[in-house]
């Protein structure tokens, strides 16, 4: 018996290995080197500074310029609102067209469900030219029709740009979270409709009485990624800078992170800002793992 | 709602089964006005998934003028042809190249990430060992981080064993997926049986032997998703390869795409390629999205479902 | 136990196979990288690489590859320094993989300085290719007596307007002042409530600051071992006050230059002007064909009547970076890439600018009329511009955070957020701010 548990324990680390070589490598060792580059600070020397460099321990004085620079608190303050509005608009978006697609026959909801889904495949990058055209006075039929009608939104001004741009990540990963709504619908059991119907109840009190209930961990699973992908907006405020006059070099966490890197070539001061901001999505979301854990876990 | 209930739709070949009552409508003692009314917004909601679309493909048929002089919705001298031949032909045919490394990307990291993420998911659902938890608590914290956050010291870490500017540097982390890991224990927790196992470990078979011809095959759905899941997170990534890459043979069309863009306020031909150039990315990509839909949502409800 | 051993032999192969791949990776990695300085020993094809935006400069390179077969140049384009060429040079100089020559424009040369990452080229002989150029031009590129980068192309300003749109608001003339600059924009606009006279880039602060350089300012300077900063100085807020006038009063645009609507806007008419530099005539040429024969150039409106002061906007040099393994041949190369009359030939007919070289201009395909123009012989505007310009100014190694600042502060003023005056004056601390931070010494002293 002892033979086979220690048997299998080694292919067990044998099957692990693998991966958590790779898983190593690729996601402890960066967080390892990000905290030890944030420690430290680059000392010039020789006339005017220009002589040359070396890297000295810099303590916490990293972390102390990324929370005291003004333009990377904004960007923290940018995001969160942007995450208050976009992560509930996303999911009850995502929640409302399954609902929708789950009374439809069965035909359309193939050709809706498709359509629907398609943008995930769009990279944001690619997404990000595409409104960018269609944001932009002169090029956008859409802006062309509504100048018709007498209005002429500035879609890409400072107060605006904020939500041109939740407006493409809502429209590639709306259909991305419908889906993971929909599978969750799919696999509740239609006995209970037919108790909810015999019951008398109409079709939108079976929605909101019986499958929302139910679709608590699908909505638990699309928040978090929304708010994980919420934290990582960079390509479409990068695509869309050139065209906007709302979008600064620090507009987004990230953004700041990869300017201090590479425009500013303070790769120190970069590398606290990326662990601030894996500190504040691990954070975010296990935060909300556990609120919606605990109350769920109170209300069985 | 439990995993085990979801492990019985599945069939013998290990594809996806839609459950038969998903076809039937359900919970609608509706009226034909409430009928219409659902219909309507589905419409509306699908032409707003539609729009950029369909000014992609109009856009795609126009010289670079006409893109600024003609109204987005409507064809305008249409040179759909003669476009698309640029694309494929200017700078050598650099375009054809980017398609084929984004392939690479996200085809030989995809598939590499799902046969690590089955072996690590299929040891963490399948086999009692001490630090069990530990790993799988550690692997779902990376779940958690935000892959931009990573970005930037995998570059410093992989300029440091010169690794920057080459395949590899947007190969290797493409390959772990911790999210697939655990969408592959809980489909391996709910569906391999432990019962199979034991009888093929009495039968003799090996461990690895296990794994590979009971294990994988039942497995599959999950697979599917995971590989799916993968491919398109790397195909759509911007800031890994952005980071990594300086020559432009080894750029991903995001990549490609974006540095056509910055040159074209001297070069304005380069307004159509980029138009162009997007369209013919996104048509496969998106067809392949219709085509594969159902696939997401097997393994996706596993996932879900621990949530 | 059978079956364990094969389980185990699978691992064991899956460790060997890692090692392979690692060993394979690292001989591949040290094969990339030689020894700093090995000499060529005649006859031996050498190869460089060289990273560039600038259009029409393949056919340069192309022609210098044929001319020397030995010294083979191997270009790869690259975004524009702005859009993120520059952050892939110094990614690749921290990765240690860095190009032997790349694009440079002058105000990021003290930049790339900070962190020894250019080659000086005063040690393989630079200095006697001096007189080949135009003195502050080849200043841009010296430091401390040493030689960095060798000068390209400039941009000598002037201004750029549709002479058939000032005539239909009832204007004759270009402006000669910026005060004639401000009424004829309120006529256009009052002409045609759809027109512009022209933008003010909130997004390019580049513009304003060649601007801030013609009214006399002079933000950046060395004392000693010291950096000065003097930007909220008069003459910066006269230039700001300007504008912010114009702004508020809205005879302006504040749209992003560069941009598709602006584009869009070069095509319609809706701006009528641009005060730009020589480069700026393939921008028009190449995105507004519609407007062929309706342009004209003139000098830059002065602050003084009867002024001739002029500024410069973008000027680009090509270097030597560190790491470079034959930054003799490199030299010889970037010189004549920038000298040599027909490699100039090549690089004015893709629209690279002004020629550093003396000899660029008298004779070249840039010194004729142009129909495009009006017929008017345009580059005689610019010819004079590039003899009056303050040769003075110069740059910090923290340029580009101090027009991130500008830039930033500006876009606010355009969304309703303070002015361009409270912008100039805030990136007068945010600038010794980043000096500091750096690691340099900072004097604000006058």
């Amino acid at each position: 018996m002892a033979a086979v548990h220690r048997r299998t324990t080694r292919a067990a680390w044998g099957f692990l290995t693998p991966f958590l070589v790779l898983f190593a490598a690729t996601f402890l060792l960066p967080i390892g080197y990000a905290i030890y580059e944030s420690l430290h600070k680059n000392s010039l020397s020789g006339p005017l500074g220009l002589g040359g460099s070396h890297t000295v321990f810099a303590g916490l004085s990293n972390y102390s310029r990324a929370l005291g620079d003004a333009a990377f608190l904004a960007s923290v303050r940018r995001v969160l609102l942007y995450a208050v509005v976009q992560v509930p608009v996303m999911i009850l978006l995502a929640v409302a067209l399954a609902l929708l697609l789950d009374t439809v026959s069965a035909r359309a909801v193939r050709f809706f469900r498709a359509t629907y889904f398609m943008p995930y495949g769009v990279p944001g990058v690619i997404a990000s030219i595409l409104w960018g055209f269609l944001y932009t006075p002169g090029t956008s039929p859409v802006l062309a029709l509504a100048g018709h009608a007498g209005l002429h939104p500035d879609l890409l001004g400072g107060g605006s740009v904020l939500w041109s741009i939740a407006n493409i990540v809502t429209w590639e990963f709306a259909g991305y979270n419908m889906l993971v709504v929909t599978a969750q619908l799919q696999a509740i059991p239609g006995d209970l409709y037919e108790a909810a119907r015999t019951d008398g109840a109409s079709a939108w009190q079976i929605a909101r009485r019986v499958k929302l209930p139910l679709l608590r961990p699908a909505i638990v699973l699309t928040t978090v990624f929304t708010i994980i992908g919420t934290l990582q907006l960079f390509a479409e405020p990068l695509i869309l800078k050139p065209v906007s006059t709302g979008i600064s070099n620090d507009y987004t966490p990230n953004l700041s992170a990869y300017n201090s890197a590479f425009a500013n070539n303070d790769y120190y001061l970069a590398s606290a800002k990326a662990v601030l901001l894996a500190v504040a999505a691990f954070v975010l979301s296990f935060g909300f793992l556990r609120l919606v854990g605990r109350r769920g876990g109170a209300s069985r | 709602m439990s995993a085990p209930s979801l492990a019985r739709p599945r069939s013998k070949d290990g594809g996806p089964v839609r459950q038969p009552r998903s076809r039937r409508r359900r919970g609608d003692d509706s009226t034909p006005a409430s009928r219409v009314t659902v219909v309507g917004l589905c419409a509306v909601a699908a032409v707003y998934f539609l729009l950029p679309v369909y000014w992609l493909i109009v856009a795609s048929t126009k010289s670079t003028a006409q893109l600024f002089g003609s109204s987005g919705l409507w064809l305008s001298r249409p040179q759909w042809f003669a476009n698309m031949r640029h694309v494929f032909s200017y700078d050598h045919g650099i375009y054809l190249r980017w398609v084929v490394n984004s392939l690479v990307y996200a085809g030989a990291g995809a598939a590499v990430a799902t046969l690590l993420s089955a072996m690590a998911g299929y040891a963490l659902a399948k086999y009692h060992f001490r630090g069990r938890e530990a790993v799988f608590n550690v692997v779902l914290g990376g779940v958690l981080i935000p892959g931009t956050a990573l970005a930037l010291p995998l570059y410093l870490l992989a300029a440091k064993v010169s690794l920057v500017n080459s395949y590899w540097a947007v190969l290797i982390p493409s390959v772990v997926s911790p999210f697939g890991v655990y969408l592959c224990r809980i489909y391996a927790e709910a569906s391999v049986p432990d019962e199979l196992i034991e009888s093929a470990r009495i039968d003799g078979a090996g461990e690895a032997r296990i794994f590979r011809t009971v294990a994988l095959r039942i497995m599959t759905p999950a697979l599917v998703t995971v590989f799916l899941f993968q491919f398109v997170g790397i195909w759509n990534n911007y800031f890994l390869p952005l980071v990594m890459l300086s020559n432009p043979k080894l750029y991903p069309i995001t990549l490609g795409l974006t540095s056509w863009q910055s040159f074209q306020d001297r070069q304005p031909e380069l307004y159509q390629l980029v138009v162009g150039g997007a369209f013919v990315s996104v048509l496969p990509l998106m067809a392949a999205m219709v085509v594969l839909q159902r696939f997401w949502r097997t393994g996706l409800t596993q996932g879900s479902v621990k949530g | 136990m059978h079956n364990t051993c094969g389980w185990l032999r699978f691992g064991r192969r899956m460790i060997w196979l890692a090692c392979l791949t690692a060993l394979v990776l690292s001989v591949a990695a040290c094969s990339g990288s030689g020894d700093g300085n090995s000499a060529t020993k005649p006859g031996q094809k050498i190869d460089m690489t060289f990273w560039s935006w600038v259009p029409g400069i393949d056919q340069a390179v192309a022609l210098w590859n044929k001319e020397n077969p030995n010294i083979h140049v191997t270009l790869q384009k690259i975004p524009s320094g702005s859009s993120g060429g520059y952050a892939k040079m110094h990614a690749a100089l921290k990765a240690g993989n860095a190009p032997d020559l790349a694009q440079v424009e002058y105000q990021e040369i003290p930049g790339f300085l900070m962190g020894s990452n250019l080659i000086d080229l005063s040690q393989y002989g630079a200095g006697k290719y001096q007189s080949r150029f135009t003195p502050w031009q080849w200043k841009e590129g010296v430091f401390g007596g040493k030689v960095y980068a060798i000068p390209q192309a400039s941009g000598p300003m002037g201004f750029f307007y549709r002479a058939d749109l000032f005539a239909k608001a009832g204007i004759s003339r270009p402006p000669a002042t910026w005060a004639e600059y401000e009424q004829d924009a309120i006529k256009i606009h009052q002409s045609n409530p759809t027109e512009y006279i022209g933008t003010f880039p909130p997004g390019n602060s580049a513009w304003f600051t060649a601007l801030a350089w013609q009214a006399g300012a002079n933000w950046f300077g060395t004392s000693g071992d010291t950096w000065t900063v003097h930007i909220d100085t008069p003459v910066t807020e006269k230039v700001a006050t300007y504008w912010d006038r114009l702004r508020t009063e809205h005879v302006i645009k504040t749209e992003p230059d560069f941009a598709d609507g602006w584009y869009k806007d070069l095509q319609t008419g809706a701006i009528a002007g641009w005060v730009s530099a020589q480069w700026g005539d393939a921008i028009i040429t190449g995105n507004a064909p519609g407007t062929s024969g309706m342009w004209k150039v003139a000098p830059l409106p002065q602050w003084t009547a009867g002024g001739t002061d002029s500024a410069n906007w973008g000027g680009s040099s090509t270097a030597v970076l560190k790491g470079a393994k034959h930054p003799q041949q490199a030299l010889q190369f970037a010189t004549w890439l920038n000298s040599d009359p027909q490699s100039i030939a090549l690089l004015i007919k893709g629209g690279y600018g002004w020629p550093a070289a003396t000899s660029g201009y008298v004779g070249s395909s840039l010194d004729q009329p142009s129909p495009f123009f009006s017929g008017q012989k345009y580059n005689d505007v610019f010819a004079d511009s590039d003899q009056h310009i303050n040769e003075s100014w110069t740059w910090i190694p923290t340029t580009d955070q101090a027009y991130q600042h500008l830039n930033d502060g500006f876009s606010a003023a355009v969304n309703g957020k303070g002015s361009f005056l409270e912008s100039v004056k805030a990136a007068q601390g945010q600038v010794v701010d980043d000096l500091k931070s750096a690691g340099f010494k900072v004097s604000t002293a006058q």
